[in-house]
């Protein structure tokens, strides 16, 4: 049982960590790559949940949000740092995004992706009711640029895609990390069936908190750096369609693989920014591959082309039986 | 008091009963169909939509009579569903775990038309409605009630009793529920699970275009109607235990009534946020639901 991490993985990380100067000569193709790398972030994170643990978290974006808001709030009406506010938010949101993954002790498969869903909605409605806070459906516009600290100036351009490089690779190595640890180890063994696991002594509830724990941070450091990037954000900046699509980019890349949510988030994250007067096509065109990756692709890309054996058959019955139980 | 309050009243017990006859249609095609082939439809709301949308379609674009227009996209209602049973529905009936597949699935549905509906009606109109199927007012003491509500009430009763009915005691019926109970008991009594998995859906996705025409010829609507209604049928379904007809007629029942009362004081808005945290409640305390045996 190696513990080593791929080279294929460090290759990657230094390849993000190169293209934001690679894409500096134009702003609009570093723009395009930087929303990529956020979405690197938020897929990576999920795939902790949905790939290595088997829950289907839909209010992944939800819990991004919450980071967001608090963050903007902190710094845009108390005066803090970015740099002191994000710490700040991102341990709020991700203990908030611990609390609602309580519900996934008891439901598990449909079961919860139904429950997260209904936060998700219930949240997105938080988020446009509490316009003292988030502004409600006109948004909170003019987010000011991380600063620097003690120096003058602010975080922009091809500094602020490298920032955003170092935080997706960053969260590469550390999801890679996890993963060939005992913890993900246990992740795994709950994923494929956790009444089995209790009963080998792993301690199921805490390893699901902890996997809810872990990827609200990444939620959270996606959503804080997300919003002084775009500059913009609302209320549909963090809806039940961006969950949507973030689970396509893990479920598209290859759910349980380091590399394909990253390949699944770079490859689907730019198709809004390319093809914007036809943002309406957009849902549609993500709708189309949600069916498509389901029925033609179940383990994604990475899954599909480098994984050819096919995996060991689940051991509850093929019909109802055991899994019945929600 | 007295007279307003009584107007209030009846009118309240109009509306209550007429979404509470339309949300029981509609969760009870979402229950028959989970409770069968465990396929959880997210999309009903846009299938609902998409009934109302093609009848007004028909009867605004092409002055086809409102009774004849349901008729017509009722029946083609079928080979609509057949078709989505062929191509996407049929292929996952032997997997494990295909209620996340068949929910993640109709998600993707879900988008797919909402993109749909907003390039094609959204830009059109914004608010739609069918002209009624017949004339007149009947009055109820002193409440008047348009005599074509009545008639939307009456085609659900009986679209509930005839779902009743069929799933009590025609053949056909009874293997559908023999297939909710054990269906590999199911199978070795003969009964062929997977037509029954077609005539369900079938009959599921009809029951949903019911409750979306139905609702369209009571009352004028727009394309948010599709999103509430998802999130009332999902609650219904789960709230009144999945699979169980009766459980839809009751809960349905009860957020039709809850919709109505709601709406004199208050934005039928917080009626959908008490819906929510029910549905919420209920998967925490009793996933199985109120009325599951």
């Amino acid at each position: 049982m190696t513990s080593r991490i791929e080279p294929s993985i460090w290759i990657t990380s230094l390849v993000i960590l190169v293209l934001p100067f690679a894409f500096g000569f134009n702003r609009y193709y570093a723009f395009v790559l930087g929303i990529a790398l956020i979405n690197i972030v938020w897929a990576t994170g999920m795939n902790l949940l949905y790939g290595f643990t088997g829950l289907m978290p839909l209010m992944f974006a939800g819990v991004a949000g919450i980071s967001a808001y608090a963050m903007l709030n902190l710094v845009m009406e108390h005066g803090w740092s970015f740099w002191v506010a994000s710490p700040v938010a991102i341990l709020a949101g991700a203990l908030i995004g611990t609390a609602l993954g309580i519900p996934a002790l008891r439901l598990r498969g449909f079961y919860f992706a139904l429950c997260s869903l209904v936060i998700q909605a219930v949240l997105t409605l938080a988020f446009i009711y509490f316009s003292g806070l988030t502004n409600g459906d006109i948004g909170i516009s003019r987010i000011p640029l991380p600063d620097l600290g003690p120096f003058k100036g602010s975080v922009s351009g091809v500094g602020y895609e490298f920032l955003l490089a170092v935080f997706a690779a960053a969260g590469i190595i550390i999801v890679s990390l996890i993963m060939h640890s005992q913890l993900g180890r246990k992740l795994i063994s709950v994923r494929e069936d956790d009444v089995l696991a209790d009963t080998l002594g792993i301690d199921v509830v805490r390893c699901k908190l902890l996997a809810f724990f872990i990827g609200s941070i990444f939620a959270g450091v996606g959503g804080v750096l997300y919003a002084p990037y775009v500059g913009f954000v609302s209320p549909r900046s963090f809806d039940l369609l961006v969950s949507l699509n973030i689970w396509l980019m893990v479920a598209f890349g290859g759910r349980g693989t380091i590399l394909g949510p990253v390949i699944g988030a770079a490859i689907l994250a730019p198709i809004p920014s390319l093809l914007q007067e036809l943002y309406m096509i957009k849902d549609m065109l993500y709708g189309v591959l949600i069916i498509a990756v389901i029925i033609l692709m179940p383990r994604g890309i990475v899954g599909y082309s480098f994984r050819k054996t096919p995996q060991a058959p689940l051991a509850t019955a093929p019909h109802g039986g055991a899994a019945s139980r929600p | 008091m007295s007279d307003t309050f009584l107007l209030i009243a009846l009118s309240t017990i109009s509306t209550g009963l007429i979404l509470g006859a339309v949300f029981a249609l509609v969760a009870a095609g979402v229950t028959i169909v989970y409770g069968c082939i465990w396929l959880p439809n997210a999309s009903n709301g846009q299938i609902f939509l998409l009934a109302a949308l093609v009848a007004w379609s028909l009867t605004a674009n092409h002055d086809v009579p409102s009774a004849l227009a349901i008729c017509l996209v009722l029946a083609a209602g079928i080979p609509v569903a057949w078709a989505v049973e062929a191509v996407l529905i049929r292929r996952f009936y032997d997997v494990p775990d295909r209620n996340i597949a068949y929910f993640v699935m109709t998600l993707g549905i879900t988008q797919i038309l909402s993109g749909v509906f907003s390039i094609t009606y959204g830009l059109w109109s914004d608010q739609f409605s069918i002209p009624p199927m017949i004339d007149g007012i009947t009055f109820i003491g002193l409440f008047p009630m348009p005599n074509n509500r009545i008639l939307v009430l009456a085609i659900a009763a009986a679209i509930l009793a005839a779902l009743f009915a069929l799933l009590r005691k025609h053949p056909y019926g009874r293997a559908l529920r023999a297939v909710f109970q054990n269906r590999e008991a199911a199978a070795l009594r003969g009964v062929n699970v997977r037509a029954i998995y077609r005539l369900s859906f079938i009959l599921g996705t009809l029951t949903i275009f019911a409750g979306g025409l139905l609702f369209a010829s009571a009352y004028s609507f727009d394309l948010s109607a599709a999103w509430t209604m998802s999130v009332t049928a999902f609650a219904i379904m789960i709230i009144g235990g999945p699979g169980s007809v009766l459980g839809a007629l009751v809960i349905g029942m009860v957020f039709g009534f809850t919709q109505a009362i709601v709406s004199v004081f208050a934005s039928p808005t917080i009626a959908n946020f008490s819906y929510l945290g029910a549905m919420l409640l209920i998967l925490l305390i009793k996933p199985s639901g109120l009325f599951s045996r």
